[in-house]
Protein backbone atom coordinates (compact mmCIF):
# COMPACT_ATOMS: atom_id res chain seq x y z
CA UNK A 1 0.00 0.00 0.00
CA UNK A 2 1.05 3.55 -0.71
CA UNK A 3 -0.25 5.48 2.29
CA UNK A 4 -2.05 8.81 2.21
CA UNK A 5 1.01 10.85 3.18
CA UNK A 6 3.32 9.18 0.61
CA UNK A 7 4.20 10.81 -2.70
CA UNK A 8 6.04 8.82 -5.36
CA UNK A 9 7.46 10.22 -8.56
CA UNK A 10 8.69 7.67 -11.11
CA UNK A 11 7.84 4.08 -11.99
CA UNK A 12 5.98 1.82 -9.61
CA UNK A 13 6.35 -1.83 -10.60
CA UNK A 14 6.41 -5.22 -8.91
CA UNK A 15 4.61 -8.48 -8.48
CA UNK A 16 1.93 -7.88 -5.88
CA UNK A 17 -1.40 -6.14 -5.57
CA UNK A 18 -1.31 -2.43 -4.80
CA UNK A 19 -3.58 0.04 -3.01
CA UNK A 20 -2.70 3.68 -3.66
CA UNK A 21 -3.99 6.12 -1.04
CA UNK A 22 -1.26 8.71 -1.63
CA UNK A 23 0.07 10.54 -4.66
CA UNK A 24 1.82 8.92 -7.61
CA UNK A 25 3.27 10.68 -10.63
CA UNK A 26 4.89 8.64 -13.40
CA UNK A 27 3.81 5.12 -14.29
CA UNK A 28 2.28 2.17 -12.46
CA UNK A 29 3.15 -1.14 -14.06
CA UNK A 30 1.62 -4.17 -12.36
CA UNK A 31 0.40 -6.15 -15.33
CA UNK A 32 -0.45 -9.32 -13.42
CA UNK A 33 -1.88 -7.71 -10.32
CA UNK A 34 -4.81 -5.79 -8.92
CA UNK A 35 -4.40 -2.03 -8.65
CA UNK A 36 -6.78 0.03 -6.53
CA UNK A 37 -6.61 3.81 -6.39
CA UNK A 38 -8.21 4.47 -3.02
CA UNK A 39 -10.51 7.35 -2.15
CA UNK A 40 -7.64 9.58 -1.09
CA UNK A 41 -5.41 8.42 -3.96
CA UNK A 42 -4.30 10.96 -6.56
CA UNK A 43 -2.53 9.49 -9.55
CA UNK A 44 -1.07 11.41 -12.47
CA UNK A 45 0.28 8.39 -14.28
CA UNK A 46 -0.51 5.72 -16.80
CA UNK A 47 -1.61 2.55 -15.01
CA UNK A 48 -1.23 -1.01 -16.25
CA UNK A 49 -2.80 -3.75 -14.16
CA UNK A 50 -4.87 -6.92 -14.43
CA UNK A 51 -7.91 -5.46 -12.70
CA UNK A 52 -7.82 -1.76 -11.97
CA UNK A 53 -10.31 -0.04 -9.67
CA UNK A 54 -10.48 3.70 -9.18
CA UNK A 55 -12.11 5.17 -6.08
CA UNK A 56 -9.94 8.31 -6.18
CA UNK A 57 -8.61 10.57 -8.89
CA UNK A 58 -6.56 9.54 -11.92
CA UNK A 59 -5.21 11.65 -14.75
CA UNK A 60 -3.65 9.29 -17.24
CA UNK A 61 -4.36 6.24 -19.35
CA UNK A 62 -5.48 3.03 -17.66
CA UNK A 63 -5.05 -0.42 -19.17
CA UNK A 64 -6.66 -3.39 -17.47
CA UNK A 65 -5.83 -6.75 -19.00
CA UNK A 66 -9.09 -8.02 -17.47
CA UNK A 67 -11.13 -5.04 -16.29
CA UNK A 68 -11.29 -1.41 -15.27
CA UNK A 69 -13.86 -0.21 -12.75
CA UNK A 70 -14.49 3.44 -11.88
CA UNK A 71 -16.46 3.57 -8.66
CA UNK A 72 -19.02 6.19 -7.67
CA UNK A 73 -16.34 8.33 -5.99
CA UNK A 74 -13.88 7.85 -8.88
CA UNK A 75 -12.77 10.63 -11.20
CA UNK A 76 -10.72 9.76 -14.29
CA UNK A 77 -9.44 11.85 -17.17
CA UNK A 78 -7.66 9.69 -19.71
CA UNK A 79 -8.11 6.73 -21.97
CA UNK A 80 -9.23 3.32 -20.79
CA UNK A 81 -8.37 0.05 -22.49
CA UNK A 82 -9.86 -3.17 -21.14
CA UNK A 83 -12.06 -6.05 -22.25
CA UNK A 84 -14.54 -5.04 -19.54
CA UNK A 85 -15.13 -1.50 -18.32
CA UNK A 86 -17.61 -0.65 -15.59
CA UNK A 87 -18.66 2.82 -14.47
CA UNK A 88 -20.63 3.00 -11.27
CA UNK A 89 -23.36 5.57 -10.74
CA UNK A 90 -21.73 8.89 -9.92
CA UNK A 91 -18.36 8.11 -11.49
CA UNK A 92 -16.83 11.01 -13.43
CA UNK A 93 -15.01 10.14 -16.62
CA UNK A 94 -13.68 12.15 -19.52
CA UNK A 95 -11.69 10.49 -22.27
CA UNK A 96 -12.04 7.41 -24.41
CA UNK A 97 -12.84 3.79 -23.66
CA UNK A 98 -11.51 1.07 -25.91
CA UNK A 99 -13.63 -2.01 -25.45
CA UNK A 100 -13.32 -5.41 -27.00
CA UNK A 101 -15.82 -7.79 -25.44
CA UNK A 102 -14.49 -10.74 -27.45
CA UNK A 103 -11.34 -10.58 -25.29
CA UNK A 104 -13.26 -10.71 -22.04
CA UNK A 105 -12.76 -13.97 -20.19
CA UNK A 106 -10.20 -15.18 -22.68
CA UNK A 107 -10.54 -16.37 -26.23
CA UNK A 108 -12.72 -19.32 -25.27
CA UNK A 109 -15.41 -16.94 -24.13
CA UNK A 110 -15.21 -14.95 -27.32
CA UNK A 111 -18.46 -14.46 -29.14
CA UNK A 112 -19.71 -12.32 -31.94
CA UNK A 113 -21.05 -8.95 -30.86
CA UNK A 114 -24.82 -8.73 -30.69
CA UNK A 115 -26.29 -7.19 -33.82
CA UNK A 116 -27.99 -3.87 -33.41
CA UNK A 117 -31.67 -4.66 -33.58
CA UNK A 118 -33.54 -3.69 -36.68
CA UNK A 119 -35.86 -0.75 -36.35
CA UNK A 120 -39.08 -1.73 -34.66
CA UNK A 121 -42.14 -1.46 -36.79
CA UNK A 122 -43.58 1.06 -34.39
CA UNK A 123 -44.90 4.38 -35.67
CA UNK A 124 -43.31 7.45 -34.06
CA UNK A 125 -45.60 9.89 -32.32
CA UNK A 126 -45.18 12.36 -35.15
CA UNK A 127 -42.62 12.83 -37.86
CA UNK A 128 -42.11 16.53 -38.31
CA UNK A 129 -41.31 17.45 -41.88
CA UNK A 130 -40.23 21.01 -41.26
CA UNK A 131 -39.33 23.34 -38.41
CA UNK B 1 -21.04 13.49 -8.32
CA UNK B 2 -23.96 11.32 -7.28
CA UNK B 3 -26.24 10.90 -10.27
CA UNK B 4 -29.97 10.90 -9.78
CA UNK B 5 -32.66 8.33 -10.43
CA UNK B 6 -32.76 7.06 -13.98
CA UNK B 7 -35.86 7.22 -16.17
CA UNK B 8 -36.09 5.64 -19.59
CA UNK B 9 -37.83 6.97 -22.67
CA UNK B 10 -38.58 5.09 -25.86
CA UNK B 11 -36.76 6.42 -28.90
CA UNK B 12 -37.77 5.51 -32.42
CA UNK B 13 -34.62 7.17 -33.79
CA UNK B 14 -31.96 5.07 -32.07
CA UNK B 15 -32.65 2.05 -34.27
CA UNK B 16 -32.13 3.98 -37.55
CA UNK B 17 -29.04 5.54 -35.98
CA UNK B 18 -27.54 2.09 -35.54
CA UNK B 19 -28.90 0.27 -38.55
CA UNK B 20 -26.03 1.11 -40.90
CA UNK B 21 -23.38 -0.05 -38.45
CA UNK B 22 -20.90 -2.57 -39.82
CA UNK B 23 -20.08 -4.88 -36.92
CA UNK B 24 -17.01 -6.21 -38.71
CA UNK B 25 -15.39 -2.85 -38.02
CA UNK B 26 -14.54 -1.28 -34.70
CA UNK B 27 -17.18 1.29 -33.95
CA UNK B 28 -16.07 4.79 -32.96
CA UNK B 29 -18.56 6.80 -30.94
CA UNK B 30 -18.50 10.35 -29.60
CA UNK B 31 -20.74 11.07 -26.62
CA UNK B 32 -20.96 14.77 -25.88
CA UNK B 33 -21.99 14.69 -22.27
CA UNK B 34 -21.23 12.94 -19.03
CA UNK B 35 -20.32 9.27 -19.08
CA UNK B 36 -23.28 7.36 -17.71
CA UNK B 37 -22.98 3.73 -16.58
CA UNK B 38 -25.79 2.57 -18.86
CA UNK B 39 -24.16 4.09 -21.95
CA UNK B 40 -20.88 2.33 -21.19
CA UNK B 41 -22.73 -0.87 -20.47
CA UNK B 42 -24.69 -0.66 -23.74
CA UNK B 43 -21.62 -0.14 -25.90
CA UNK B 44 -19.60 -2.73 -23.99
CA UNK B 45 -21.37 -5.40 -26.06
CA UNK B 46 -19.57 -4.11 -29.13
CA UNK B 47 -16.02 -3.78 -30.28
CA UNK B 48 -15.78 -0.03 -30.04
CA UNK B 49 -13.98 3.06 -28.93
CA UNK B 50 -16.18 5.39 -27.00
CA UNK B 51 -15.17 9.03 -26.50
CA UNK B 52 -16.76 11.03 -23.71
CA UNK B 53 -16.41 14.81 -23.85
CA UNK B 54 -18.62 16.51 -21.31
CA UNK B 55 -18.95 19.92 -22.93
CA UNK B 56 -21.99 20.63 -20.73
CA UNK B 57 -19.58 20.77 -17.82
CA UNK B 58 -17.69 23.58 -19.57
CA UNK B 59 -20.77 25.78 -20.12
CA UNK B 60 -20.59 27.65 -16.77
CA UNK B 61 -17.04 28.72 -17.63
CA UNK B 62 -18.01 29.61 -21.20
CA UNK B 63 -20.88 31.83 -20.11
CA UNK B 64 -19.34 33.36 -17.01
CA UNK B 65 -19.69 37.16 -16.96
CA UNK B 66 -16.51 38.44 -18.57
CA UNK B 67 -15.24 41.94 -17.88
CA UNK B 68 -13.26 42.23 -21.11
CA UNK B 69 -14.11 41.03 -24.63
CA UNK B 70 -10.71 39.29 -24.71
CA UNK B 71 -11.74 37.21 -21.69
CA UNK B 72 -14.88 36.14 -23.51
CA UNK B 73 -12.83 35.18 -26.56
CA UNK B 74 -10.42 33.23 -24.36
CA UNK B 75 -13.34 31.36 -22.74
CA UNK B 76 -14.69 30.41 -26.16
CA UNK B 77 -11.24 29.28 -27.26
CA UNK B 78 -10.85 27.18 -24.12
CA UNK B 79 -14.25 25.61 -24.72
CA UNK B 80 -13.33 24.64 -28.27
CA UNK B 81 -9.90 23.37 -27.26
CA UNK B 82 -11.46 21.04 -24.72
CA UNK B 83 -12.64 19.11 -27.74
CA UNK B 84 -9.53 17.75 -29.45
CA UNK B 85 -9.32 14.26 -30.88
CA UNK B 86 -6.38 12.25 -32.14
CA UNK B 87 -5.63 12.46 -35.86
CA UNK B 88 -7.15 9.65 -37.89
CA UNK B 89 -10.13 9.43 -35.53
CA UNK B 90 -13.37 9.15 -37.47
CA UNK B 91 -16.67 8.99 -35.64
CA UNK B 92 -19.33 6.59 -36.84
CA UNK B 93 -21.82 7.95 -34.33
CA UNK B 94 -22.02 11.30 -32.55
CA UNK B 95 -24.41 11.68 -29.61
CA UNK B 96 -24.94 15.40 -29.13
CA UNK B 97 -28.01 15.14 -26.87
CA UNK B 98 -29.27 18.71 -26.30
CA UNK B 99 -25.89 20.46 -26.58
CA UNK B 100 -26.82 22.67 -29.52
CA UNK B 101 -29.50 24.37 -27.39
CA UNK B 102 -26.73 25.85 -25.27
CA UNK B 103 -24.35 27.11 -27.95
CA UNK B 104 -24.55 30.48 -29.66
CA UNK B 105 -24.07 30.48 -33.40
CA UNK B 106 -20.38 31.35 -33.23
CA UNK B 107 -19.52 28.58 -30.77
CA UNK B 108 -21.72 26.06 -32.58
CA UNK B 109 -19.93 26.85 -35.82
CA UNK B 110 -16.54 26.43 -34.12
CA UNK B 111 -17.57 23.10 -32.61
CA UNK B 112 -18.58 21.81 -36.03
CA UNK B 113 -15.31 23.04 -37.50
CA UNK B 114 -13.38 20.95 -34.95
CA UNK B 115 -15.60 17.95 -35.57
CA UNK B 116 -15.74 17.96 -39.36
CA UNK B 117 -12.27 16.44 -39.96
CA UNK B 118 -13.35 13.55 -37.75
CA UNK B 119 -16.45 12.65 -39.73
CA UNK B 120 -16.79 10.34 -42.70
CA UNK B 121 -19.48 10.20 -45.33
CA UNK B 122 -21.46 7.58 -43.39
CA UNK B 123 -21.25 9.27 -39.97
CA UNK B 124 -24.56 9.60 -38.17
CA UNK B 125 -25.58 11.70 -35.20
CA UNK B 126 -28.40 12.12 -32.75
CA UNK B 127 -29.60 15.11 -30.80
CA UNK B 128 -32.46 17.14 -29.37
CA UNK B 129 -33.81 20.52 -30.41
CA UNK B 130 -37.16 22.17 -29.77
CA UNK B 131 -40.31 22.57 -31.77
CA UNK B 132 -41.25 25.82 -30.05
CA UNK B 133 -38.54 28.29 -29.10
CA UNK B 134 -40.39 28.91 -25.83
CA UNK B 135 -39.66 25.36 -24.69
CA UNK B 136 -37.82 25.32 -21.37
CA UNK B 137 -34.57 23.42 -20.94
CA UNK B 138 -35.12 19.79 -20.07
CA UNK B 139 -32.74 19.76 -17.10
CA UNK B 140 -31.77 16.21 -18.01
CA UNK B 141 -28.60 14.35 -18.80
CA UNK B 142 -28.95 11.57 -21.32
CA UNK B 143 -27.56 8.15 -22.05
CA UNK B 144 -28.40 4.98 -23.94
CA UNK B 145 -30.17 2.26 -22.04
CA UNK B 146 -30.85 -0.03 -24.98
CA UNK B 147 -31.16 0.11 -28.76
CA UNK B 148 -34.56 1.75 -28.44
CA UNK B 149 -34.42 3.44 -25.06
CA UNK B 150 -32.79 6.66 -23.95
CA UNK B 151 -32.02 7.04 -20.27
CA UNK B 152 -32.54 10.36 -18.54
CA UNK B 153 -31.40 11.66 -15.19
CA UNK B 154 -32.03 15.01 -13.59
CA UNK B 155 -29.15 17.43 -14.06
CA UNK B 156 -29.88 19.35 -10.89
CA UNK B 157 -29.00 22.99 -11.50
CA UNK B 158 -30.03 24.61 -14.78
CA UNK B 159 -27.25 25.31 -17.23
CA UNK B 160 -26.36 28.78 -18.53
CA UNK B 161 -26.55 29.80 -22.17
CA UNK B 162 -29.87 28.14 -23.01
CA UNK B 163 -31.00 29.52 -26.35
CA UNK B 164 -32.66 26.68 -28.24
CA UNK B 165 -32.97 26.19 -31.98
CA UNK B 166 -35.83 24.69 -33.92
CA UNK B 167 -35.36 22.30 -36.82
CA UNK B 168 -35.31 24.99 -39.50
CA UNK B 169 -32.62 26.98 -37.71
CA UNK B 170 -30.53 23.90 -37.06
CA UNK B 171 -30.71 22.83 -40.69
CA UNK B 172 -29.05 26.11 -41.63
CA UNK B 173 -26.48 26.01 -38.82
CA UNK B 174 -25.38 22.39 -39.04
CA UNK B 175 -23.09 22.82 -42.00
CA UNK B 176 -21.62 19.32 -41.90
CA UNK B 177 -24.85 17.43 -41.15
CA UNK B 178 -28.26 17.04 -42.74
CA UNK B 179 -31.31 16.47 -40.59
CA UNK B 180 -32.68 13.23 -41.99
CA UNK B 181 -35.49 12.64 -39.55
CA UNK B 182 -37.07 14.25 -36.55
CA UNK B 183 -39.72 13.22 -34.08
CA UNK B 184 -41.82 15.49 -31.92
CA UNK B 185 -41.63 14.54 -28.25
CA UNK B 186 -43.73 15.62 -25.29
CA UNK B 187 -43.03 19.13 -23.96
CA UNK B 188 -42.47 20.36 -27.52
CA UNK B 189 -38.99 18.87 -27.70
CA UNK B 190 -37.67 17.49 -30.94
CA UNK B 191 -35.48 14.43 -31.32
CA UNK B 192 -33.49 14.34 -34.54
CA UNK B 193 -31.24 12.11 -36.58
CA UNK B 194 -28.38 13.58 -38.61
CA UNK B 195 -26.28 12.27 -41.47
CA UNK B 196 -22.89 13.72 -42.33
CA UNK B 197 -22.84 16.14 -45.23
CA UNK B 198 -19.22 16.46 -46.32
Amino acid sequence: MIGPSIKITGEVSGDEDLLIQGKVEGTVNLKNNEVVVGESGQVAADILGKNVKVDGKVTGDITGTESVVISKQGNVRGNLVAPRVLLEDGAVFNGSIDMNPTEAGGKSAAKEPAPFPAQENKAPRLDVKSG
Amino acid sequence: MEQSVQENQHSSLLAPLFEHIDLDRRLTVLNIGPALPETVSFFSQYRCRLYFEDLFNELPTLYRQHKEPEDEMAAKQQFIESMRFPDETYFDLCLFWDLFNFLDREVLSAVLEVLQPHLHSDSRAHGFAVHSLRTEQSGKIFGIKSADQISMRSRGAKLPGYNPYNRGQLEKLLTCFSVTRSVLLPSSRLEFLLTARL
